[in-house]
């Protein structure tokens, strides 16, 4: 009777929620407004060919035209060098605005001395292509200083092999992309956990004010509904979750965001310059961590937001008892930053332990540098202890207050409810 | 009436039983034993603390005194699971199709969804309501919602109906179809609970009735024997002629039922000093009756005047 009880409002509250035109929305226009983010500006970049036409070079100090010009070829930027006269910028700006030329590159002797350049362009180009120009263009002027010092570049370049043994385990570093996905995945978990703890806590207070739980609470014991409740609100986040990580794989598989990054179909295959977006992507291996730290997180949480709904009668005091579970999300979220850079200082690992932390911040920790397997096992144990208790205090709590009727209970008498019930 | 009821013979027992709210007396030491199969009506005007002797019936609330017994035993899960419960404040899952909320609440009180789609739908067929099964809840209007609520109520075929204020809000056809609903649940065995502060429903329907009036039982009886121990209460009167003799200090309430004025006595032996007063004051009776009194007149005469009449 029980079970079958759980499993009754788990299949209710999951129909009903994945029939939802919320829920198909939000499912299928994640990932699209994701890809639109993602793809649309690289669209629009190159819609009317222009990154096909060359890059005027004009270059000042004689040197460097030759050693960037491979380079950008292979970046799938095609140049052309332009030779210093004092009328060269008006007439390139003419050749731009006709459309001959996509714009102009000024190299002089500063740019040799700092690796700085003026880059005039009618269009903003992408991420890709100012990072290809950047590293060319520093490159260029690196090696002619060396070559100056008498440092054979193409021997060192040739022969120079480092292997890293890092003594401290180290974090990554802004802009690098497993810190991408360090951060990208902790904002997802924080918002993903709340998202859906908060619909729980909704559902509870809708099931309270409307009174319906009073049928319920005859047929079932209040634990077996609040169970059923998260369980299935759960299984609607991993649905969606799953979606959203087939359709990001296929995505991703299909080449398409590279094909975007690097300008157009006719790119395709010039591996040299795309950043090789596979290697960025989480493995398997990563992607279970962050299901286990979501569903972990998810019923630490909800179970603490079903209480809140349960003791609330409107939604203005649910909004208002939540700030504090609130708290326990954002906290984290100040604290990603060196979860991330320097995952073993003592601040990381101790709060990345702590078990309502645990989902954001050892998730970040482990995607982001390097945790010991100990700490990985140890914050799992630690949030199981943690779902255990929430789910005892939350439980009695619940039993107590979905059937209250009045104002919000004082902490005192959430106390005497949970010795009580 | 005999009072050697066996334990099985009564559904749900008050012994006593005593709720408070913040030093608010919601029910004082009341005791009532609603007989097996019968229709039994909880009357009293709002506030008067039926809901919550309900809510103490189905165990929502527990007594501070008291004892609250179900079909003999303790109102644990199992025996409340063969009670059918319609809350005063209707409750739905209002985004759920209507078909769909009904098998489920058959299905947490134990009825295989098969058997709960069966009978939904005879149900929903019976209540006109069938077009709607897969319209969600939100699009129906609240008499709808309401009736869809009773099927949930009785889908589980229970042995006790608990009814609270199960009229409001519905519109005269509706409430005919569910108060034949009612009596027939009750021909087929099943004790109906009524909660209602609607005396001519109660009247029609109800063998036995409780008032409650400010937290206390002021009386429960058996219908029939109320009325006739009742019945020298009330006169039917056709006068012409000068009407003040009306505001006599033995004269309760004065009203119309019917086409004819109904007077409500304070004391069932002073018809004769009203009678006496009318003629003085030169009204010409035309007709001067004892008659039966109206469940609503034995209740206003009953529940304490400065409390405000019921409908």
């Amino acid at each position: 009777m029980s079970i079958r009880n759980v499993r009754a409002v788990i299949r209710r509250e999951y129909l009903q929620r994945v029939r939802s035109r919320w829920f198909l929305i939000s499912t299928v226009g994640g990932p699209l407004f994701l890809f639109a983010a993602f793809a649309l500006p690289a669209l629009l970049a190159s819609s009317d060919g222009e990154d096909r036409l060359p890059l005027a070079v004009v270059d000042g100090t004689g040197v460097l035209y030759e050693r960037l010009a491979d380079d950008l070829d292979a970046a799938g930027i095609p140049t052309e060098e332009v030779r210093w006269t004092s009328t060269v910028v008006d007439t390139l700006r003419r050749r731009a605005r006709q459309g001959a030329i996509r714009g102009f590159v000024m190299l002089d002797q500063l740019t040799l001395e700092s690796g700085d350049a003026v880059l005039f362009v009618n269009l903003r180009p992408n991420l890709v292509e100012r990072a290809a120009l950047q590293s060319a263009v520093v490159r260029a002027a690196l090696e002619v200083q060396l070559e100056l010092q008498g440092v054979d570049v193409e021997a060192m370049l040739a022969g120079g092999g480092l292997d890293i043994e890092l003594l401290t385990s180290g974090g990554a570093q802004e802009g690098e992309p497993r810190f991408i996905v360090a951060y990208a995945g902790a904002f997802m978990l924080y918002m993903v956990i709340l998202l859906h703890a908060v619909a729980v806590m909704r559902a509870t207070l809708e099931e309270k004010t409307s009174r319906i739980v009073e049928v319920i609470i005859s047929a079932m014991e209040p634990w077996h509904l609040m169970l059923g409740k998260v369980l299935g609100v759960g299984a609607v986040a991993l649905t969606q979750l799953s979606v959203w990580g087939l359709t990001g794989g296929l995505i991703v598989k299909s080449g398409l965001p590279e094909m975007l990054l690097s300008g157009g179909p006719a790119a395709l295959g010039t591996a040299a310059a795309r950043p090789d977006l596979m290697a960025a992507m989480p493995g398997p291996g990563l992607l279970a961590l962050f299901m286990g730290y979501f569903v972990f997180g998810f019923f630490m949480y909800s179970g603490l937001y079903a209480a809140v709904g349960a003791m609330c009668s409107t939604d203005e005091e649910a909004q208002q008892a939540q700030l504090p579970l609130v708290f326990f999300l954002i906290a984290p979220i100040a604290l990603v930053l060196p979860a991330i850079e320097s995952p073993s200082a003592g601040l990381s690992v101790a709060s990345s332990l702590f078990p309502l932390f645990s989902p954001i911040l050892m998730w970040a920790r482990i995607a982001g540098g390097f945790v010991p397997v100990w700490q990985v096992v140890l914050s799992f144990v630690l949030m199981a202890a943690a779902i255990i208790a929430i789910a005892w205090v939350a439980g009695r709590i619940y039993k107590v207050g979905i059937l209250m009727t009045g104002k919000r209970p004082t902490v005192r008498e959430l106390w005497r409810w949970v010795r009580e019930a | 009436m005999i009072a050697t009821e066996t334990q099985a013979d009564v559904a749900v027992r008050l012994e006593g039983v005593t709720k408070s709210f913040g030093g608010h007396n919601a029910v004082s030491d009341l005791h009532l034993e609603v007989p097996r199969g019968s229709i039994y009506g909880l009357l009293g005007p709002n506030g008067s603390g039926k809901t919550t002797t309900i809510r103490m019936i189905m165990g929502i609330l527990h007594p501070d005194e008291g004892r609250v017994s179900l079909f003999g035993g303790l109102p644990d899960r199992e025996r409340r699971a063969l009670v059918g419960y319609l809350p005063e404040e209707r409750g739905v899952y209002r985004k759920m199709r209507v078909l769909d909320l009904l098998i489920f609440l058959a299905e947490i009180r134990g009825v295989p969804r098969g058997v709960g789609r069966e009978r939904a739908g005879v149900w929903l067929e019976r209540l006109e309501l069938s077009a709607w099964a897969d319209r969600r809840v939100e699009d129906l209007s609240k008499g709808m919602q309401q009736k869809v609520q009773f099927i949930g109520t009785v889908i589980h075929e229970p042995d006790l109906l608990i009814l609270d204020e199960p009229f409001s809000g519905l519109d005269p056809i509706n409430q005919d179809v569910l108060e034949r609903i009612v009596r027939e649940l009750q021909e087929g065995g099943i004790t109906i609970l009524l909660s209602t502060h609607l005396m001519d429903q109660a009247e029609r329907l109800c063998e036995r009735v409780c008032f409650i009036s400010k937290s206390r039982k002021v009386l429960d009886d058996d219908l029939r024997a109320l009325k006739a121990r009742e019945r020298r209460g009330v006169v039917a009167v056709d006068f012409t002629g000068p009407d003040a003799w009306l505001d006599a200090p033995e004269i309760e309430v004065s009203e119309w039922v019917e086409g004819t004025l109904h007077l409500l006595l304070r004391d069932p032996e002073t018809h004769q000093v009203v009678l006496r007063r009318a003629v003085q004051a030169g009204a010409e009776i035309l007709r001067f009756d004892l008659v039966e009194p109206r469940l609503h007149e034995i209740f206003v005469r009953h529940v304490s005047g400065d409390q405000e009449a019921p409908r």
